[in-house]
């Protein structure tokens, strides 16, 4: 608590003082956001990773360079999004939608092929 | 051409700046830009840059030549920065550094 | 809605850049320095004579390997250039599991090994500055490409917090406390932007594929031989033979790599299984002549000297991650723009810096506001001035130790990184006995001083002093020497400015709801 205290009273005090319960909320919001953005962000972008090293149409190594060169891009727009987005639950869903759809991807993908 | 390009983009940074209220304050003590004299610094501004550019491309390819340009950027843009604190008058006439650059390098070249 | 994105954005900025900032700071200034690694390590060798690249080199050291480690199963052989003029070889002892190798200096002129102290040289800093030291190798790469997530998260939330940064780009209003700091982050942050993306983004993928496997492990099921075959037409290994066949003469090869090169200069010799009737000689290009650090290499048959392999200019993505992997090292980059680099990454230095010191002031402008100055407060202006004074007067420790420690101690060069760890150590004790600012400047002042007197000990107990290394033309040693003075003077400026300081009446104590603008708020008191 000594740690997070100033910096959380830094952002508090821009605003009216919030009563303890809010107080609470806005923490778990922010410990919910950090989790989604650092561990679903990495998770995003490995599966981003694994879906375009499968399916980018060039050759197998090359797929896999530009995929993983990629990733890092795809890792830091997920942490942005997670305290971009206006609420912390929404964070977690505009992930699982993106997960979800590079999963749609990769099934499509790998199912044309013989 | 390095020194050319270099000082292109010093002079075209102080056009920029010119162009900024609290910049054209720092040089010549007052705030107001008449509007249009603003748009036409801040047009020069990114026409020195674009020079500059192209002077490094043609002094070291794309690929250094973009790279040092990068660098250049910062190694005049920082100074600058400095020099509109503690020097604004200073500052200003180091920007006409590309006639004198220019000129040795028509000179250079036979 | 925008109000509150960008309040998180901000938050999101303070926190990524103040959870790893005393790791990126460390990173930050110890890679600018990893750029002057071979000038470094010659320095930190004064037993080198200054010596020039010549035609027969290569011939010389791999007659010297084959005189010193026939058995060995594989030589690497660097050859000098106009920055590095050393000859070195590295060579795997017959037998040795994992990394054990060993290392000499050869003379060009005679092929005998010459005797230098035992020393890391730059090689130190390069290494801690992508591994740190005492931890594992893997756990140091972890721990610094997480910080550089960091990083690169604070860069892109710092651009969108302060979108203003790009109006108030050349603005710096000193003496005007947390207003100066905030002005001089924005200016190390804004003006040399593209550098931070860059060396963030391209330290990142320097380690991709221990940090992000799992495209490769998925695509390449079978282990990553099969990917390095493709991805950059590494030829595989051949297994030894086992009955002996003489090596071919390596001159004509080196002139064949020049000739099919236009001209381009091999950097490093590697030759596998040498004596054997399956030796291989590659020759790898020199990583000086182009960006893309993707190097070009010939692999020739050890005993007939047929080409076996030519690894040309790498497919598109790989070129691509060769560039990254170029800009990043910047081995390609001539004086001046080596000059550049060093200055962008001084700048990603004193962004970190001010970054630190703004966040401490910040917080104790808050604390002094609600009265009490807490435990946070002060462990964070503490670990600012070990982590901010303290390191550059550890490097400095680093070179001291270099010249006095004696030649001939075991585990010599480990005792200099041991030095070099405990002056950082006393630099996070130190500021427990000091007030205030004290701290800020005794360090920086000790750490000036420690500079400036650098060249004189080099009279005192080396050859190679300033004198000697401009009559003789040395360059290096003696731009060497001139540039420990420039730190001192860096590290003299910023003791004094911090001593000379005045901070605004304490205004602090001023009950006042409304922050004023010309309020002075000091780094560290």
């Amino acid at each position: 608590m000594a740690r997070i205290g100033p910096s959380f009273r830094s952002v508090a005090s821009l605003r009216v003082r919030l009563p303890p319960d809010t107080e609470r909320r806005r923490l778990g919001g922010l410990l919910l956001r950090s989790l989604a953005g650092i561990g679903g962000g990495y998770a995003l972008a490995a599966l981003a990773t694994v879906v375009l090293s499968l399916s980018l149409p060039l050759a197998r190594s090359e797929a896999v360079l530009a995929a993983t060169m990629a990733s890092f891009a795809v890792h830091a727009a997920a942490i942005i999004w997670a305290f971009a987005a206006r609420s912390a639950l929404r964070a977690v869903t505009g992930l699982v939608t993106g997960a979800a759809l590079l999963t749609l991807i990769h099934l499509v993908v790998q199912g044309q092929l013989p | 051409m390095i020194g050319f390009g270099a000082s292109l983009a010093y002079a075209g940074f102080v056009a920029m700046c010119l162009a900024m209220e609290r910049h054209h304050e720092q040089v010549f003590r007052t705030r107001a830009v008449p509007p249009r004299r603003r748009r036409l610094l801040s047009v020069l501004g990114w026409l020195l840059l674009v020079a500059s550019v192209l002077a490094m491309v043609s002094a070291s390819g794309w690929g250094l030549g973009l790279v040092l340009w990068a660098g250049i950027l910062t190694a005049t843009a920082i100074p600058l920065s400095i020099l509109l604190t503690y020097a604004p008058r200073m500052a200003l006439m180091l920007a006409a550094a590309p006639l004198p650059a220019g000129l040795a390098l028509l000179l250079s070249v036979p | 809605m925008k109000e509150g994105f960008r309040q998180s954005m901000a938050w999101l900025h303070r926190w990524a850049g103040l959870l790893v900032g005393w790791v990126l700071f460390a990173v930050f200034l110890t890679g600018t320095a990893a750029y002057l690694r071979p000038e470094i390590s010659y320095w930190m060798r004064p037993e080198l004579a200054l010596s020039r690249p010549g035609p027969a080199d290569a011939e010389v050291a791999v007659r010297a390997m084959q005189a010193m480690a026939p058995n060995s199963p594989s030589w690497f052989i660097n050859l000098p250039d106009e920055r590095d003029t050393t000859l070195r070889v590295f060579w795997r002892e017959p037998g040795a599991r994992g990394r054990g190798f060993r290392e000499a200096v050869l003379d060009p002129a005679t092929g005998r090994t010459v005797e230098a102290r035992e020393t890391l040289g730059g090689e130190f800093f390069y290494r801690f500055h992508f591994q740190l030291h005492y931890v594992g190798v893997l756990w140091g790469r972890w721990i610094v490409s997480i910080c550089a997530m960091f990083m690169l998260v604070a860069i892109v939330s710092g651009i969108i917090t302060h979108r203003r940064i790009f109006a108030d780009f050349f603005t710096f209003r000193p003496g005007k406390g947390q207003r100066s700091w905030l002005d001089g982050h924005n200016i190390c942050a804004v003006l040399a932007l593209p550098y931070h993306l860059m060396i963030t983004y391209t330290g990142l993928v320097l380690f991709m594929l221990m940090v992000m496997p799992w495209g490769i492990d998925r695509a390449y099921p079978g282990g990553r031989a099969a990917f390095n075959a493709e991805a950059f037409g590494s030829a595989p290994p051949r297994p030894r033979a086992g009955n002996a066949a003489p090596l071919s003469p390596v001159l004509p090869l080196v002139q064949e790599a020049e000739r099919r090169w236009g001209g381009g200069r091999v950097g490093r010799i590697v030759v596998a299984n040498p004596g054997d009737a399956n030796a291989t000689i590659q020759l790898v290009r020199a990583d000086s002549e182009r960006i893309s650090y993707n190097p070009q290499s010939l692999t020739f048959d050890g005993p007939t000297g047929a080409l076996i392999q030519d690894s040309g200019e790498g497919h598109p993505v790989a070129e691509v991650r060769g560039w990254m992997y170029g800009l990043h090292i910047g081995r390609f980059a001539g004086p001046l723009l080596r000059a550049l680099f060093i200055l962008s990454g001084l700048a990603g230095t004193a962004m970190v810096a001010t970054g630190c010191v703004l966040w401490a002031t910040k917080t104790r402008q808050q604390a002094a506001r609600q009265g009490r100055v807490g435990f946070g407060t002060h462990l964070l202006e503490h670990l600012n001035v070990a982590t901010i004074a303290g390191l550059p007067l550890a490097m400095a420790a680093f070179f001291w130790a270099n010249r006095l420690l004696p030649a001939g101690m075991p585990q010599r060069a480990d005792w200099e990184v041991h030095v070099f760890f405990a002056t950082w150590g006393l630099c996070l004790i130190h500021p427990l006995f000091r007030r205030g600012r004290q701290a800020w400047i005794e360090q920086f002042a000790i750490g000036a001083l420690a500079f400036a007197l650098l060249p004189l000990l080099n009279v005192l107990v080396t050859q190679r002093h300033l004198l000697a290394t401009l009559s003789e033309g040395d360059h290096v040693r003696a731009g060497f020497d001139l540039g420990l003075l420039g730190c001192a003077l860096m590290l003299g400026a910023l003791a004094w400015k911090v001593a000379r300081h005045r901070p605004a009446p304490a205004s602090s104590r001023v009950p006042s709801s409304i922050p004023r603008p010309g309020r002075s708020v000091e780094a560290a008191r």
